[in-house]
C-alpha cells in the first residue's frame, strides 16, 4: 500500500518537470519574472516528491517490506540497517532510483541558490527537467522499482550479495553518481547559453563552482571505487582497465579537461567552443557509462542484468541529447567564436595544448571500450583489450602532458613570455630530477623507459613547484593553492604508480600449519586455522605471524567466508599496511597433504596513489570553498 | 576550418550512437535468451599430454566441460565435487585454460583427474568463444552445443539448481 504512494509521487513528479520543461524552453516568454517564478516553484516541488518518493522507499527497506519485489530480491531480515538502506543501489532499479534522485538533488541546489535575475537560469532548469523526464519514464516503464510481490509476499528476502556488504560499496556507487550527475549543471547551462544565443553571457562563471564540486565527487568516488576492488573483490591492485573503469575513466579525462579549459573561457572567452564541445562531452560521457553498464552489452562485475529494450532506449535517449547539442553548437558556432587569438606561451596557449592531450586520452579509452565489440559484431570474435594498449598509449602522452604543465608554470595569462630554458627554477628542478631519476635507475637496476620516464616527469611536476612553495615563503611570491595542490598530487601519483609497478611482487606458496615460509625479507608463520560461525555466514580464519627484515612481528589474518543465503564464497584479504608497502595474504584452499595455499603480495606505495588522487579531490574542495568565500 | 569542426561534432557521435544501434538490435548480442542455437564454435586443440589433436567431434554426445587451470584456487574447491560427479558416471571433459602444460600436469598428480580428456587450451581461444572470462566455469554439452552456462564453482546446490532441471528435462546421461 505505502509503495504505491512511493510509486505515484514519482510519477507526479515526472509530470512537474515536464511542466518546468515546457515552461522554459518551448513557451516563448519564459524570462518574464512570473513565468520564472513559476518555473522555480514548480521544479522545487517536483524534487520534494521525488525525494519523498525515495525516503518512503528507503523506509520500506528498512523496515523489511518485502511486498515490493526489488527489496524482497535484494534485502534480508539479517542484514544490518546500514546495508539494508545500501541495498537499494546494488542492483539496477534502485540504483538508477537513485541515479534520477541525485540529478533531481543538483538541479535543486541550483535552483535555491541561484538568483533568479539570473537570465540562463530558466532555460538551465528546463533542460535539466526534460533530461529528468527522460530518465523518469525510463525508470518506470523499463526498470520499475516499485513493482510488487501481491497477494502474499514473501517471509524473508534473498540478501545483497556479499561482496557488497562493505561499507566502501555502500558509499562508492552514491560517490560516483554524485559525479556523474552533477555535470549536469555545465551540461545545462551550456545548452541554456546556445538556446540563448547571446555571446555577451558569461555562463563559464556561473558553472564554475558547481563543475568543480562535480568533479571532486567523480575523483573521490573513482578512488573509493579503485581501493574496494582492491580489498573486497581480492583484485589486488589499484587500476584493471575493466570497461566500467574506463566509461569512469572517460568522463573524468573529459571533465578535468572541461575545468581547465573553463578557467581561461572564464578569464578571456578564449577555448569557448573548446570549453561547450567539452561540457557537452562530459554530460554525454556520463550518460554513456550508464548505457554501457545497464544495457548489458559488456560483461564485467558491473554489469547489470541483459535487457536489450533498456540499452535501445537509453542509446535513443543519449542520441537525442547529443543531437539536440550538436544541432544547437553548429547553429550558434559563429557567435561564440572568440576573435582574439592565442598568444604563444600563454597560459591559455598550455591549457589548448592539455585539452588536445586529454582529448587524444579519451579517445583512445573509448576506442580500448568500443574495439571489442565492433571486432565482434564485425567478425564474430571475441577479443580483449587490456593493459599493454592503454600502457601503450597513455604513458607517452600523459609524460607529454606533464611536461608540458612544468613549462606551464611561468606562463601568465594572455602574454606570452621569452623562455629562459636555464633560469632558476627551471634547472633547479630538471637538475634534482634527473638526480632522482638516475639514483633510482641505479638502486634499483631498472632500465624499463616507461617507468623512468614517468618518474622523471612526476618529480619534474614537484620540484617544480617546491620550488614555488619556496619562492613563496621567502619572497611572496602568489601561489594558487588549490592549483599547487592539484598538480603536486598529479607528479605524487606519477612516481607513485612508477614505484608500484616497479617493485610490487607476489607469490602463491602452500604452507603448513605451525610452519614457517620465507619470501623476499618477510617470514611468515603459520599460526592458526579454525572455523567461525556468524549471523549470515561461516568463515574459515587463518593466523598468519609475519615477521619483516627489522625483526617486527604482526598478525595477518585472512578468511573465506560462505555466505547461508546464497550459498557464495568470498575472499576477505587480510592486509597489513606500512608507509610505504602493503602486505596482503589471501588464502586459498588445503591441500591434500594437509598444508594451504597462501597468496602473498607486496605493493609498494599503493596507498599513495590513492592519497594523490584524494588530494587531487582536496585540491578541488579548496577551490568550490574559497570561491564561495569570495561571492 | 568551420564546416570541418561541423562535421567532426556531427560525424563522430554519429558513428558511435550508429555502432551501438546496430550491436544492440544484433541478435547474438544476446545469446543467454537462446543456448539451445548456441554451436560450439568450431576448434583444433590438442588434448594436455600433448598426444592428439580434437576438434568439435569431441563433443558430440553429452558432456559436462569444466574450465580450469592450475593458478585458479577456487578450481581446488570446487575439485572434490568434479571429483564425486565423474565417479557417478557423469562424462567431465576438462578445459585447461591459459595455463602452462607442466603445471597442470602437476596439479592433476597432486590433486587427482576427474577428466576423461582434456583439452589443453593455452591461448584461451575456445575459452572466449565460449564466452569465458575466468575459472572455474562450467558448461553443460548436447550435441555440440552448449545448453547451460554457470560461472564459479560448481558445488551440491548449484548442480541441483542450475545442472539438474535441465538434465532431467532433456533425459541426458
Amino acid at each position: 500500500m505505502i509503495i504505491e504512494i512511493s510509486h505515484f509521487l514519482s510519477v507526479l513528479a515526472t509530470g512537474l518537470f515536464l511542466l518546468v520543461g515546457y515552461f522554459s524552453i518551448l513557451t516563448p516568454s519564459s524570462n518574464s519574472s512570473y513565468i520564472s517564478n513559476l518555473i522555480v516553484r514548480t521544479y522545487s516541488h517536483g524534487f520534494f516528491f521525488l525525494l519523498s518518493s525515495f525516503f518512503i522507499y528507503v523506509w520500506l527497506a528498512i523496515t523489511d517490506n518485502f511486498s515490493v519485489q526489488y527489496i524482497a530480491n535484494h534485502s534480508n531480515t539479517e542484514l544490518p540497517i546500514f546495508y539494508k538502506i545500501s541495498s537499494i543501489w546494488s542492483a539496477h532499479e534502485g540504483s538508477m532510483f537513485l541515479w534520477i534522485v541525485f540529478l533531481s538533488l543538483w538541479g535543486f541546489l541550483f535552483n535555491i541558490r541561484v538568483k533568479n535575475s539570473e537570465v540562463l537560469k530558466p532555460k538551465t532548469m528546463g533542460v535539466i527537467s526534460f533530461i529528468l523526464v527522460g530518465f523518469l519514464i525510463f525508470l518506470l516503464a523499463t526498470s520499475n522499482p516499485f513493482v510488487t510481490i501481491l497477494p502474499i509476499p514473501p517471509l524473508n528476502g534473498a540478501d545483497i550479495n556479499p561482496v557488497l556488504q562493505d561499507p566502501a560499496l555502500a558509499i562508492h556507487p552514491p560517490t560516483l553518481y554524485l559525479g556523474y550527475v552533477g555535470f549536469v549543471i555545465p551540461f545545462a547551462s551550456a545548452i541554456a547559453f546556445l538556446l540563448y544565443g547571446d555571446s555577451k553571457i558569461n555562463w563559464e562563471a556561473l558553472v564554475k563552482t558547481w563543475s568543480v564540486s562535480a568533479w571532486v565527487f567523480l575523483t573521490v568516488g573513482i578512488t573509493l571505487g579503485s581501493w574496494w576492488a582492491y580489498y573486497e573483490l581480492g583484485w589486488g591492485g589499484y587500476w584493471f582497465w575493466d570497461p566500467v573503469e574506463n566509461v569512469a575513466l572517460m568522463p573524468w579525462l573529459a571533465a578535468t579537461a572541461f575545468i581547465h579549459s573553463l578557467g581561461v573561457s572564464i578569464k578571456s572567452s578564449q577555448l569557448r567552443i573548446w570549453t561547450i564541445l567539452l561540457s557537452i562531452l562530459v554530460f554525454s560521457l556520463s550518460l554513456f557509462g550508464a548505457f554501457i553498464v545497464r544495457s548489458g552489452i559488456i560483461d564485467s562485475v558491473h554489469a547489470f542484468a541483459n535487457d536489450p529494450d533498456r540499452g535501445l532506449y537509453l542509446l535513443g535517449f543519449i542520441g537525442l541529447i547529443v543531437f539536440t547539442s550538436v544541432f544547437l553548437f553548429i547553429l550558434r558556432l559563429s557567435r561564440i567564436q572568440s576573435l582574439s587569438r592565442i598568444k604563444k606561451f600563454s597560459k591559455q596557449s598550455f591549457i589548448s595544448i592539455n585539452n588536445i592531450l586529454f582529448g587524444a586520452l579519451i579517445f583512445s579509452v573509448m576506442l580500448g571500450v568500443t574495439y571489442p565489440l565492433i571486432y565482434e559484431f564485425l567478425f564474430d570474435q571475441k577479443i580483449s583489450v587490456g593493459a599493454p594498449f592503454y600502457n601503450a598509449i597513455f604513458i607517452p602522452i600523459v609524460v607529454l602532458a606533464a611536461i608540458f604543465l612544468f613549462f606551464s608554470v611561468d606562463s601568465k595569462w594572455s602574454r606570452s613570455i621569452n623562455f629562459k630554458f636555464i633560469s632558476a627554477p627551471i634547472s633547479f628542478s630538471i637538475l634534482f630530477s634527473l638526480a632522482f631519476t638516475l639514483f633510482v635507475m641505479q638502486y634499483f637496476e631498472s632500465q624499463n623507459i616507461s617507468i623512468l620516464a614517468s618518474i622523471f616527469a612526476g618529480s619534474l611536476i614537484i620540484f617544480r613547484y617546491i620550488y614555488e612553495i619556496i619562492n613563496f615563503i621567502f619572497s611572496k611570491k602568489f601561489i594558487n593553492p588549490f592549483s599547487v595542490i592539484a598538480h603536486m598530487s598529479l607528479g605524487l601519483l606519477l612516481i607513485s604508480i612508477s614505484f608500484n609497478s616497479l617493485l610490487s611482487t607476489e607469490r602463491a606458496l602452500s604452507i603448513d600449519l605451525n610452519s614457517t615460509e620465507a619470501y623476499k625479507d618477510l617470514k611468515i608463520s603459520f599460526k592458526d586455522i579454525g572455523v567461525e560461525n556468524n549471523a549470515n555466514y561461516d568463515s574459515i580464519k587463518a593466523t598468519f605471524l609475519v615477521e619483516d627484515q627489522t625483526g617486527r612481528t604482526f598478525n595477518l589474518k585472512p578468511e573465506k567466508r560462505r555466505y547461508f543465503t546464497r550459498g557464495q564464497i568470498t575472499t576477505e584479504t587480510a592486509i597489513h599496511i606500512t608507509f610505504l608497502r602493503d602486505i596482503y595474504i589471501t588464502i586459498g584452499d588445503q591441500l591434500d597433504d594437509g598444508s594451504w595455499i597462501v597468496n602473498i603480495q607486496i605493493n609498494y606505495l599503493i596507498r599513495w596513489i590513492w592519497l594523490s588522487a584524494l588530494l587531487m579531490g582536496l585540491a578541488g574542495v579548496i577551490l568550490v570553498f574559497s570561491n564561495r568565500v569570495k561571492t | 576550418m568551420n564546416l570541418l569542426l561541423k562535421l567532426i561534432v556531427f560525424i563522430v557521435p554519429t558513428t558511435f550512437l550508429l555502432l551501438f544501434f546496430m550491436i544492440l538490435t544484433n541478435e547474438d548480442t544476446y545469446p543467454g535468451a537462446d543456448y539451445d542455437q548456441f554451436l560450439i564454435p568450431e576448434f583444433e586443440l590438442k588434448v594436455l599430454d600433448n598426444t592428439i589433436t580434437v576438434n568439435n567431434d569431441l563433443l558430440n554426445g553429452d558432456y559436462v566441460l569444466n574450465v580450469w587451470a592450475s593458478w585458479c584456487i577456487t578450481c581446488i574447491i570446487e575439485h572434490p565435487y568434479l571429483t564425486s560427479l565423474s565417479k557417478n558416471g557423469i562424462p567431465v571433459i576438462g578445459l585447461n585454460y591459459k595455463d602452462e602444460q607442466e603445471d597442470a600436469i602437476i596439479w592433476l598428480k597432486k590433486y587427482g583427474n576427474p577428466y576423461q580428456t582434456i583439452l589443453h587450451d593455452y591461448k584461451g581461444n575456445l575459452a572466449l568463444d565460449l564466452g569465458v572470462t575466468g575459472a572455474p566455469e562450467t558448461f553443460l554439452i548436447s550435441d555440440g552445443k552448449v545448453i547451460a552456462h554457470y560461472q564459479g564453482e560448481v558445488n551440491d546446490q548449484i548442480w541441483n539448481d542450475v545442472f539438474l532441471p535441465i538434465i532431467k528435462d532433456r533425459k541426458m546421461f
